[in-house]
């Protein structure tokens, strides 16, 4: 077996119809994760009743189990309940008629949420109890301090950790082929498995997902001089 | 104008406020003064229920709480009625100077932007930082932090200003600018309650002291009176551990 460069490039052509897959389970799980993650973290921060005690047990559970688990779950475990409720309603919705990526999106945006919580409740954490004190002697309710004075702040302090959990997200997207959705890592299989060249198909794969992964830490850096420009604190 | 009454607080087991009753007239610059822990930081954080009373009532104005079970709206309100220049400074990190002090005409008074912009600009020319609008707090001083911090608190119009050891946490050289800057305000008759440890300051521009002890306040009188002929021996004890003879003179 010799290396044959120029399937990779080949390889790497054809892999490009599958970003636009790739990006849109990442860009769904990590944005419902981070909603989710911001509720659940205020949830244990606040010790808000029973939400408190839901918040961390999901948190636990998701951090305490593989995400391919997860998404295994989703997939066998959905459509159940999918079914059981259609039919305790009477309507004709079946789960074959949720296409593939759906269970992708349910499952993914459970395990980033649950690591974002922890992402966002850090953040929260990070900024001084003065500056909630200070909006509440100014005169603000507490959501205008947390919109106006926290999250600002907050985000910035996070967003180090935010950009990790988004590439995370982008490389774990992988796992959807379990799931028969064919993003880029499928594909790279598909496209190699006609002529067995499966070695140069994957460095097309990876060099994509790089390539993507330089994209968002470039955008992370301008993004951080401009939250974060207040601050010229730490130890550099 | 501001009335406490029977202010009771816990912390656990340990009582720091032990039944306090104040008021203070329209006008009126009050200083507390106490040995550490006497509470008189917790008193100055519950007129404004950062710190919430465990019973008592407290009126700023025409805005009464019972500190039983005061409302989120009553403590809302109360809150509007006064203004707090904190011993950390507490600026809004992510927002410059000028930021900083039109954030709460904006948001909470709305204030229209314009006119916001061009009150908060007089109020920090008046504090001697016309020329740091733009800074964020890390880039200012202590000292121009906290005048900041006193220009943000002058913007609410507020009924009265709490002032919680404003000059505790500055380098020595830095003390003076901020002093200069309340001395200033004290004169224009803006009420003012002040915790502090500057015994020279307080004999200087308050027109009343408070002097507290042990979650009580022991005694109380016009500043003149108060540090040429304290009452009570556990006053002597106090202004002689921290006044330089100048100024404790009987």
């Amino acid at each position: 077996m010799k290396l044959d460069p120029a399937f990779i490039w080949e390889a790497f052509i054809k892999l490009l119809a599958a970003i636009p897959t790739t990006l849109e389970i990442t860009a769904v799980s990590v944005g419902c994760g981070f909603v989710i993650g911001i509720v659940t973290a205020l949830a244990r921060i606040y010790r808000v009743p029973v939400l408190r005690e839901i918040s961390s047990a999901y948190v636990t559970f998701i951090r305490g189990t593989p995400m391919l688990t997860h998404l295994l779950m989703v997939m066998f475990g959905l459509p159940i309940a999918i079914d059981a409720l259609s039919g305790a309603l009477g309507l004709s919705f079946s789960s074959v008629q949720v296409p593939m990526i759906g269970f992708a999106y349910v499952a993914f945006s459970l395990t980033a949420g649950a690591y974002m919580s922890e992402v966002v409740r850090s953040g929260l954490l990070a900024v001084n109890r003065g500056q909630i004190e200070a909006a509440y002697a100014v005169g603000m309710t507490t959501w205008q301090a947390l919109r106006r004075i926290v999250f600002p702040q907050a985000f910035a302090s996070a967003l180090p950790n935010l950009s990790n959990s988004l590439i995370g997200m982008l490389h774990g997207s992988t796992l959807a082929f379990t799931a028969s959705v064919v993003e880029i890592n499928a594909k790279a299989q598909i496209v190699a498995s006609t002529n067995w060249k499966f070695f140069e198909s994957y460095i097309a794969a990876a060099l994509i997902f790089w390539g993507l992964t330089i994209v968002i830490e470039r955008l992370t850096a301008l993004l951080e001089k401009r939250v974060a420009r207040y601050d010229r604190g730490g130890v550099a | 104008m501001i009335a406490l009454k029977e202010i009771r607080k816990s912390f656990g087991r340990h009582e720091v406020l032990k039944g306090i009753d104040l008021e203070v007239e329209k006008g009126e610059v009050v200083a507390i003064l106490g040995p550490s822990g006497s509470g008189k930081t917790t008193l100055l954080r519950c007129i404004n229920y950062l710190e919430r009373p465990g019973s008592g009532r407290i009126r700023i104005g025409d805005v009464a709480v019972d500190c039983g079970h005061p409302s989120k709206k009553e403590i809302h309100r109360l809150r509007g009625r006064s203004a707090m220049v904190f011993q950390q400074y507490h600026l809004f990190r992510h927002k410059t100077a000028l930021q900083n002090v039109m954030e709460g005409l904006v948001v909470v008074q709305n204030v229209p932007k314009e006119e916001a912009r061009q009150r908060s600009v007089e109020l920090l020319e008046k504090v001697g930082l016309g020329a740091k609008l733009d800074a964020y707090p890390s880039q200012l001083s202590g000292g121009q932090q906290q005048r900041v911090g006193i220009a943000r608190a002058l913007a609410l119009n507020p009924d009265v200003i709490l002032f919680d050891e404003p000059t505790s946490a500055l380098d020595p050289e830095l003390v003076g600018e901020v002093l200069a800057v309340i001395r200033k305000i004290a004169r224009e008759g803006i009420t003012m309650i002040i915790v502090t440890h500057e015994m020279a300051f307080a004999q200087e521009v308050a027109s009343r002291i408070v002097f507290m002890d042990d979650g009580a306040v022991i005694e109380e009188g016009a500043a003149s009176e108060f540090f040429r002929s304290p009452r009570e021996e556990r006053t002597r004890q106090f202004l002689r551990r921290m006044t330089p003879e100048a100024v404790y003179n009987i």
